[in-house]
């Protein structure tokens, strides 16, 4: 039998729609295109404004108040070798990148995963879905952003922005939802009201969880930034991408070595944050 | 005790639990199914099955029963933590059951304190935080909620402690503040559920004794769960004790101790020492009898106690007094005699009379 036709009408009409899209609500995603892209440039200009040995020191202060000094210390050297390497504003725009997806990721996960974590029905309704967006190939979520978005940062940052999102909800859910029963049963005890109960009981507990959940999106992120290359989203992801059409193997190592070194800073530094809030937590139970 | 004003009236209250729960206790109400037949029938367990008990003002309600019993479902059910599947609850004369969300909610911050077994304290708010964390939710300004909060940490002697966090505390310390923390809204009731049970044996004691001073210098009223009958003895006023979600029976120690309600409370209190716990009018004989047992004696010429003397009192005045019997005087008059044999009895836990 030969399907060959409905394949191509099929085709057809997902081109048609996105063209019927483009033309008829252009406006949004040029409207949306601009919106993100303002955020990734206000935020890589902040990071570009100083010199590069200010944003390494400051790096180093970070990972010395979070870790020790000499975390701190081996930070700020790293960044000032992403500098050496000639890959400081690659490794600022990647940087940029990150946070304005991270950002974003939040604002959404953030107040979904409580009301997920509150409500086990949005909770099982959500779970599906995040399982999916999980299995997919990460490559899949740049093929609509570039077709609506076109070639760009703001198409990275979508794709990006989607990879993120469902580690945050997930811990977040399951820090609000994982709330001890004997506090609960104090709050209630108490004559707690629910927003009460939520910001002074749940809400504390919840931190850790919540933290590991920032992590994890900023994990996520960083992978995808990489891969976003391929759509122009700037910075070491594309170094690496245009390296390895040219077979430039040193450059891609270059660029390879900076986004390891961003990583782990962002990482360790995140995740002392988290430990320190789930800390307090256990030690004082 | 029996004739103060009652603050807490429970009315044949039941909490059936399971999925076919509202058929269970139609099958109830109107069949009278006893809990066996609803988990035959249903499959739905009963936690509590008809419990009537009333708490009055200034009184120290226990109830005492093993694990599964219904206890902690029964003393939930009097803040509805727990909603009564059937039957009434009524706190200062008002019907929990009818009250809105704010109502309960207001009821439950001013009127009933709660301590709990696993103390639940916030870790990471310090003992001062902690203490007044019922007033900071009812909106009540610091300095004033820090001053309730240190005079209550004052009365359980934890006022150098102010600024420790939970886990900085011993067991027995912690469980001091979940006390304070209950006693800063200043309730009239505090709901007290086997607050003590995970300490060791000494600190539970010293605690027995210094939460019933408090409650009764107070003048708080308390329902105190527990699975230990000797808690239960050294700090209540009256005791209920319950089995399968039943309450068998109310009365004070005494009246358990000395006409257990059956075979399982009389299991219970075999072991329970009587020294401090039976009175001389429960355990003497009509001054007829011991006329007859002795006709030498003249019960007039025996030393003499008041109705209300323990054993150990009796066993003391005639240890004193080299005499074989003690007179019991009620209203200056001799209403009966406790001979050697009376107290032998009495303390092995057969001496009641009305057993022979």
């Amino acid at each position: 039998m030969d399907n060959s036709a409905f394949i191509d009408g099929f085709d057809t009409a997902i081109d048609n729609a996105l063209f019927w899209l483009g033309d008829h609500a252009g406006f949004l995603f040029d409207g949306a295109r601009a919106l993100l892209e303002g955020l990734y440039d206000a935020i890589l200009w902040l990071v570009l404004l100083p010199p590069f040995y200010v944003i390494a020191a400051l790096a180093g202060v970070i990972g010395w108040r979070a870790l020790n000094l000499w975390f701190g210390i081996s930070s700020a050297a790293a960044l000032a070798f992403c500098a050496a390497m000639g890959l400081w504003s690659d490794t600022m725009e990647t940087l940029a990148l990150v946070i304005a997806a991270v950002v974003i990721a939040l604002a959404i996960s953030l107040p979904v995963g409580t009301l997920a974590g509150l409500m086990p029905r949005l909770d099982r309704a959500l779970t599906p879905v995040l399982d999916l967006i999980q299995t997919m190939p990460p490559y899949i979520y740049l093929l609509p952003s570039i077709a609506l978005l076109g070639f760009g940062p703001a198409t990275a940052l979508v794709a990006t922005v989607i990879v993120a999102v469902p580690p945050a909800i997930r811990l977040t859910a399951l820090g609000i939802r994982m709330t001890p029963q004997e506090f609960i049963e104090l709050g209630q005890a108490l004559g707690l009201s629910r927003s009460q109960m939520f910001f002074k009981i749940r809400l504390p507990f919840a931190v850790p969880s919540i933290m590991a959940g920032i992590n994890q999106s900023l994990m996520m992120a960083f992978g995808m930034v990489v891969i976003a290359g391929i759509v122009g989203s700037g910075g070491l992801g594309a170094t690496i991408y245009g390296a390895i059409r040219t077979l430039d193997i040193a450059t891609s190592i270059n660029a390879s070595i900076a986004i390891v070194i961003l990583t782990m800073i962002l990482d360790r530094v995140t995740q002392s944050a988290g430990q320190g809030a789930a800390r307090a937590g256990k030690e004082r139970t | 005790m029996e004739n103060g004003e009652v603050l807490i009236d429970c009315q044949s209250v039941w909490k059936v639990f399971g999925t076919r729960s509202a058929e269970a206790i139609r099958a109830i109400t109107e069949r009278g199914l006893g809990k066996t037949e609803v988990l035959q029938q249903f499959g739905c367990v009963v936690g509590v099955s008809d419990a009537t008990l009333k708490v009055h003002r200034g009184e120290i309600f226990c109830i005492m029963g093993l694990s599964g019993s219904g206890k902690s479902t029964l003393i939930r059910q009097l803040n509805r933590l727990i909603e009564p599947s059937l039957g009434k609850v009524l706190v200062k004369g008002r019907d929990l059951a009818q009250m809105d969300a704010a109502t309960l909610r207001e009821t439950r911050a001013r009127h009933i304190g709660m301590v709990f077994q696993s103390v639940a304290l916030l870790p990471q708010r310090n003992v001062l935080e902690n203490a007044a964390f019922g007033l900071e939710v009812q909106g009540v300004g610091r300095d004033e909620r820090n001053q309730a909060a240190r005079a209550a940490l004052a009365k359980v002697g934890l006022s150098d402690w102010l600024d420790r966090y939970p886990s900085e505390l011993s067991g027995g310390m912690q469980q001091r503040v979940g006390l304070a923390r209950a006693l800063t809204s200043d309730p009239e009731i505090i709901l007290m559920d086997e607050p003590f049970s995970a300490l060791d044996p000494l600190i539970r004691r010293q605690l027995q004794d210094e939460f019933r001073q408090l409650t009764k210098d107070l003048g708080k009223s308390a329902v105190f769960i527990t699975h230990d009958l000797d808690e239960a003895i050294r700090i209540g006023d009256r005791i209920a004790i319950m089995k399968d979600g039943v309450i068998i029976q109310v009365g004070t120690a005494e009246d358990i101790v000395m006409n257990p309600a059956d075979q399982y409370v009389a299991d219970f209190v075999a072991g329970i020492s009587r020294l401090h716990l039976v009175k001389a009018h429960s355990v003497m004989i009509p001054v007829a009898d011991f006329r007859a047992l002795d006709p030498a004696t003249d019960p007039a010429s025996l030393p003499q106690c008041d109705g209300q003397a323990d054993i150990d009192a009796l066993i003391g005045k005639i240890t004193e007094t080299g005499s074989d019997a003690v007179a019991v005087t009620e209203d200056g008059a001799i209403a009966g005699v406790v001979t050697t044999r009376n107290l032998l009895l009495s303390v092995r836990g057969d001496g009641a009379p009305a057993a022979h």
